[in-house]
């Protein structure tokens, strides 16, 4: 008796988090799940809303846009983000503070940040005044009516802005985790700089890597926030923008709240796919596993 | 001209900062073993570091076969090198980490695997190329290192304190086996550690290092038994060497060396030496193993003070007595001869041998 109490006992501490998870976690989603597959009128479906989706306005898009967004900003903020963590881990004169200044924009909040290049995008904004200050251009760029491709480079721009501190700094944990010796080794075996970046620093710095493309990915499939604020809603579609949309800017109609069910269930798939496809490809596993004797 | 000279070698860190490594002089010939040995903040390690071109030098020059290297690259220079912590690449299998020089080399695959087989063969490592560090003990990847460094077949085989994280029985055994690797391939070997019964164990010569300069070159007997200043006395031997403040006595044609608790005549041997010291204050030391006891308390030749035994620590094959003479609380006696001696027994010492050394106060140089 006294034995299996001992043995219950973390499941009972652990009891309240259950009920947690439970009421406010699986009840939403297993309600929004099922939202997807009810159609108007009250009855099973399993295509009625996915089909509305699929005609619905702005959808690929949106599908489009998303894939192009998490594509381009996650390998542009993991370029940048690396070659400063590579260049703030050294010491030199002033290292510190540039580390300070780099990491600026992880402190204001999306409202701000919003605000802030907005402020600078308006045809009179700071942005067009320094450019033609510095006679990089003539006449001033009419930056908030981009459309398209180019609204979505925008986006990227204030995203990389935003986002690659954090990369840089989970980066630059991981380069100071590693061992100086390891590096010292291959150089007196005749590595050179590039060959030590390539064949010691990254591959042991992917696991860091890996885990922090991951949490990028997922967030960049869920932009929404920053193409609203900065440009209004359907200027620059996405997947997350198209439920926001559903819910915010048209609520009541019957189909928007189901466009933004099944969109959430999209974005789900999306975001579950892509992990396990990162996961794949980048033979995380492989350290772990390791090889077998001869 | 010897295989390795370091002339005038200098290290600081900084501008003004102070000499890490200061003047240091050194030939190495070809095949040696030497050890560095110093306590930490001696030197020993900047002056590897320096040799493999992982620092820079301030100053002197460092030539191999007569070729200045401290302008090459490390590639160049044909060292490798053993780093305290192994620095195995835990991303890479055991064949690998050991491939790794070779595939820099871009030298063609199946010499690479012929030369991977036989350097892990020489450390009895075959069997597991394919495992990953991860999953290997501490002396097993210590292994993987030593058969990085032979692989390469370097001129000058570099060993940075490469046994200090190993445990204390697996220390020992790798010793050994690390002076059978370099009896087999012959390399000049540089082994660096603050451990001096792995340098006394293993070195050819050992150059004992003290706040950036060397105190003292030789073979492990001649810097034990003839140790060139205070410093080695103490630094090298277990239980250490026991110091005593004496002042130096002329009477007559005999010379005493006199002291708290203590009076011992000189042997003739050594006056001509200590003839500049009567009336002086030296320091007198006398390792453990070269105080001579008696439990009667007879008096022979070599006498040099009645004492009281404190303690007694018997360590099997002999016992360590710890008495008081004088100032010197701590004096440690080893001894084969009297280990059935009990604790209060009040004994006579003796100096076998004439073994005593007689320091300066100043220069703390050997007075010989």
């Amino acid at each position: 008796m006294h034995k299996n109490m001992k043995k219950a006992t973390p499941y009972l501490l652990l009891f309240p988090i259950f009920i947690y998870y439970a009421v406010f976690w699986l009840a939403p989603v297993a309600s929004g799940i099922k939202e997807v597959f009810v159609g108007m009128d009250g009855d099973f479906t399993l295509t009625e809303n996915l089909k509305l989706m699929f005609r619905s306005d702005l959808f690929s898009e949106s599908v489009l846009n998303t894939a192009a967004f998490a594509a381009i900003s996650v390998v542009l903020q993991y370029v940048i983000a690396l070659v400063l963590a590579l260049l703030l881990s050294r010491k030199f004169i002033g290292s510190r503070f540039l580390m300070f200044i780099s990491m600026i924009p992880m402190a204001i909040t999306p409202t701000a940040t919003a605000i802030l290049w907005k402020t600078g995008l308006v045809k009179d904004g700071w942005i067009n005044s320094l450019l033609m200050g510095l006679h990089i251009i003539d006449n001033p760029i009419v930056f908030m009516n981009a459309e398209g491709f180019q609204a979505i480079l925008l986006l990227i721009v204030i995203d990389t802005w935003t986002v690659t501190p954090s990369v840089m700094i989970i980066l630059i944990a991981g380069l100071q985790g590693l061992q100086k010796e390891l590096k010292e080794a291959a150089y007196t075996f005749g590595a050179n700089k590039w060959q030590i970046l390539k064949d010691i620093t990254l591959p042991i710095l992917r696991p860091s890597i890996t885990t922090s493309v991951i949490m990028r990915m997922i967030a960049a499939v869920q932009v929404w926030s920053i193409a609203v604020m900065v440009l209004g809603y359907s200027k620059a579609p996405f997947l997350v923008e198209r439920i926001a949309f559903y819910v915010d800017a048209i609520p009541g109609v019957d189909t928007s709240t189901k466009l933004a069910y099944t969109y959430s269930f999209l974005t789900t798939i999306v975001v579950l796919l892509a992990t396990v496809i990162y996961l794949r490809v980048s033979g995380r596993n492989k350290i772990a596993a390791g090889g077998e004797d001869e | 001209m010897s295989y390795l000279e370091i002339k005038n070698l200098q290290k600081r860190y900084t501008a003004k900062g102070p000499l890490i490594v200061d003047n240091m002089n050194l030939s190495i010939e070809k095949g040696e073993f030497i050890v560095f040995l110093g306590p930490s903040g001696c030197g020993k390690t900047t002056t590897i570091r320096m040799i493999s071109g992982l620092e820079e030098i301030s100053g002197g020059d460092i030539t191999v076969d007569g070729e200045s290297i401290v302008n090459k690259l490390p590639r160049e220079r044909g060292v490798s090198m053993i780093f305290q912590s192994y620095a195995v690449w835990p991303h890479m299998t055991v064949y690998d980490n050991i491939a790794y020089p070779l595939k820099l080399q871009k030298l063609p695959k199946d010499e690479i695997k012929k030369r991977v087989q036989a350097a892990a063969e020489a450390t009895e490592i075959q069997g597991l190329l394919k495992r990953y560090p991860a999953q290997m003990s501490g002396g097993q990847r210590q292994r993987v290192a030593v058969s990085r460094a032979i692989v390469v077949e370097p001129r000058l085989f570099l060993m940075d304190e490469p046994l200090s994280n190993l445990d204390a029985k697996l220390r020992v055994s790798m010793r050994t086996e690390l002076k059978r690797i370099h009896t087999k391939q012959g390399s000049t070997s540089i082994f660096v550690t603050h451990d001096q019964s792995e340098a006394m164990s293993m070195a050819d010569r050992i150059v004992v290092m003290y706040k950036g300069k060397i105190e003292q070159i030789g073979t492990p007997m001649e810097v034990y038994q003839d140790s060139a200043t205070r410093f080695v006395a103490e630094f090298i031997g277990t239980p250490p060497t026991n110091f005593f403040d004496a002042s130096i006595v002329r009477e007559g044609q005999e010379i005493y060396a006199r002291g708290e608790g203590f009076d011992y005549k000189v042997p003739s041997s050594l006056h001509s030496a200590l003839a500049g010291y009567a009336g002086k204050e030296i320091d007198m030391g006398i390792r453990p193993e070269y105080i001579d006891i008696l439990p009667d308390q007879r008096k022979q030749d070599g006498y040099f003070c009645d004492a009281r035994i404190d303690f007694v620590e018997p360590q099997g094959s002999h016992s360590i007595l710890i008495t008081e003479i004088g100032a010197n609380k701590n004096v440690k006696i080893h001894t084969v001869d009297h280990m059935d001696i009990k604790q209060g027994t009040k004994v006579s010492c003796h100096v076998k041998n004439g073994m005593v050394m007689f320091f300066d106060k100043e220069s703390s140089k050997r007075i010989k």
